[in-house]
């Protein structure tokens, strides 16, 4: 059948403007940096001439940057993991909790995010650091002698990263706790449930996209986060995030610092989709 | 079986009593619905049943025993919400199960009675769908059986055909009844539709602000209605003035006899439905009032018609469609003295 052009490209015009936005400034970076991996390391310049896998083989072959990666996916899970406890029941109040709770819990939530991170990872080294607030004040008061290695590790980073983070686990949970109808827990406690009861078989397998949503946001924002872990870490635990940005600035090599950019991108990714995998809910559309 | 007492129930959100001093006997087995206008305390009413809210003051018993300070889990009681509640991440098996698990109900046990309530439903067939697999229909019949198949003491309802298109909703309500009959079970069924609570219920409960204005059965609350708010509430009504004399009433319909103390000299309204009123061609010479016909509308079984009297007051009558009357005809009407019901004073 002939159907007339207008019929045939007007969808395409439809979705142009945005298949454009993803395109430039999605697939385009990435595509480049795919092929950045790729090239020749260069002397004095950012790459040389012609393509090579060295990039790649310098990753498999050196234990230390597939241990860094390992660091780093563990620095993302625990971070994740701890946001998620300290976040569902903050999510919850914020959602079904008193009215007068929510108003300033809201506000609360969102604060961290009005300051920049590089302010909020810079409060973190004060509270940390060897010769920080903490550690002053507990050995002023005698509980400890030393101080306690609370900076330059990964305990460190982590505790920062759950303080940046927070907010992106809290926000997605509470708006599925919203979305869930309160007359559902009510269905439930009407057949026997007690409220403990309802709250495990009903509210919170309801709210599990929300759950996911917020891990999967944490967890690569944990990956990708360079501000916090190099500000807390310092020289001594450096996360792949740190190390990629060292391979670009420091001692420009830009080849392999994107094939170990590309590494962290793609161990995540795997891991987002097992983990989408796993939580896959059969009871949506 | 289970026979509930409602004794002085109040209940105060804070701006003044929402449900003010009800008090209702139920009995074993009887279908009692609530009735009245968006606001008067219903679902209040039915969520105090349940447990969902604490009384401010007053009495709930099943059987005698005060369930005031009884959990809504531990009351035994079967809900059926408006908007379903079904569970959205649970089969219909799932959701029918859920109750019984909670009443560790032995897994073999909890198929067979699932098997059971879904063919009382005639569901049989549905237990692996999820509830957005469902018609709304469909999804109504599920909430049914979830709250049926755990047996409870008493089954509460709030408006749950609401949601439902008019001829399901006419479906619905046989089915429900009938349902409702064969169980046995002690039913309150909260509604603000007039004919839902008319054709399914023993009795009728009818509240206004927070208060009973008159508990009786269909026909009490029709042909004899309280006072004039239930007399327009359910159903269409006109209201008649008269005279109060000797154990009569002077209306422009002639004299009424009229029961009951009523001061000689007083003005009085009674209660004439549209369709306890006959009309006849003034050929006919029959008894009756002198009208003309100010509009009719048709409605397949019925015609409704707007009159005026001779006297300039004007009566809505509601025939069958045997003999038809135009725009502006002349006709005479004729009222039995026995259809009227007096209402009150007049302010
Ligand atoms: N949680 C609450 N807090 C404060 N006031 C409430 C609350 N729930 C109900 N009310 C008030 O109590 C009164 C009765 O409400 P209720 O829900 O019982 O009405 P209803 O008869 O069920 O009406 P509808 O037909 O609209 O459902 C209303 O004036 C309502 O505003
Ligand atoms: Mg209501």
């Amino acid at each position: 059948m002939n159907v007339p052009a207008k019929k045939r490209f007007g969808p395409l015009l439809l979705i142009a403007p945005a298949a454009l936005l993803i395109g430039v400034f999605l697939v385009l970076p990435y595509l480049n940096i795919v092929l950045m991996s790729f090239r020749m390391p260069g002397q004095g310049t950012p790459y040389g001439p012609g393509f090579t896998f060295g990039n790649y083989g310098k990753f498999f072959s050196d234990f230390f940057y597939i241990s860094q990666v390992i660091n780093t996916l563990w620095i993302g899970f625990l971070t994740t993991f701890i946001c998620l406890v300290l976040g569902y029941p903050v999510a919850w109040q914020l959602a079904r909790g008193a009215s007068a709770f929510r108003a300033v819990g809201y506000a609360l939530v969102l604060s961290p995010l009005l300051v920049g991170i590089v302010i909020r990872s810079y409060g973190w080294t004060i509270l940390l650091g060897n010769n920080g607030i903490i550690n002053r004040t507990l050995t002023g008061w005698g509980i400890i002698d030393g101080p306690l290695p609370l900076m330059y590790n990964a305990l460190g980073i982590i505790i920062a990263l759950v303080h940046v983070f927070l907010p992106f686990m809290i926000l997605p949970i509470m708006s599925a706790i919203q979305g869930i109808d309160p007359s559902l827990e009510a269905a439930a406690r009407s057949l026997g449930a007690s409220k403990v009861t309802s709250f495990r078989r009903i509210t919170l397998p309801l709210s599990l996209p929300g759950i996911q949503a917020g891990c999967i946001l944490v967890f690569v924002l944990s990956l990708s986060a360079y501000v916090t872990p190099s500000l807390i870490g310092g020289l001594r635990v450096k996360t792949m995030a740190v190390t990629v940005v060292d391979a670009l600035i420091d001692t420009f090599q830009w080849p392999f610092g994107s094939a170990l950019a590309l590494m962290l991108s793609v161990t995540g990714a795997i891991i987002v989709v097992i983990f989408g995998r796993l939580t896959v809910m059969k009871w949506k559309a | 079986m289970t026979e509930v007492s409602i004794e002085k129930l109040t209940k105060d959100y804070g701006q003044g009593p929402a449900v003010n001093s009800i008090s209702i006997r139920i009995a074993e087995g009887e279908f009692i619905s609530l009735l009245g206008p968006s606001g008067c305390g219903k679902t209040t009413t039915l969520k105090m049943i349940a447990g969902f809210e604490d009384a401010t003051e007053g009495a709930i018993r099943f059987d005698g025993r005060d369930v005031v300070h009884v959990p809504v889990e531990k009351r035994d009681i079967g809900m059926v919400f408006q908007n379903y509640a079904l569970f959205p991440h649970m089969t219909v098996e799932k959701n029918l199960a859920f109750g019984l698990e909670m009443r560790k109900t032995p897994k073999d046990e909890i198929r067979t009675r699932i098997a059971r309530v879904l063919d009382m439903v005639q569901l049989t067939g549905y237990s692996e769908r999820y509830p957005r697999q469902l018609s709304g229909g469909q999804q109504q019949r599920v909430a049914l059986a979830r709250a049926l198949v755990i047996e409870p003491k008493i089954l509460l309802l709030d408006e749950p055909l609401a949601n439902l298109d008019a001829k399901l909703r006419e479906e619905m309500r046989v089915f429900i009844r009938d349902l409702q009959r064969r169980v046995g079970i002690t039913t309150v069924y909260v509604t603000h539709d007039q004919a839902e609570a008319m054709t399914m219920s023993d009795r009728v409960v009818v509240m206004f602000g927070g208060r009973i204005a008159q508990i009786g059965t269909p026909s009490d609350i029709y042909e004899r209605p309280a006072n004039l708010e239930v007399a327009e509430f359910v159903g269409q009504v006109n209201i008649v003035r008269g005279k109060v004399g000797n154990r009569i009433v002077s209306t422009a319909f002639g004299d009424i006899p009229v029961s009951g103390d009523h001061a000689a000299g007083t003005e009085l309204m009674l209660a004439l439905r549209p369709e306890a009123v006959e009309l006849l061609p003034v050929s006919s010479g029959a008894d009756g009032v002198p009208a003309k016909v100010l509009s009719s509308y048709y409605s397949g079984s019925l015609v409704d018609y707007r009159l005026e009297l001779a006297g300039g007051a004007t009566v809505s009558v509601q025939t069958f469609p045997r003999t038809r009357f135009a725009d502006g005809d002349q006709v005479l009407v004729h009222a039995p003295a026995d259809r009227f019901w007096p209402l009150g004073s007049a302010a």
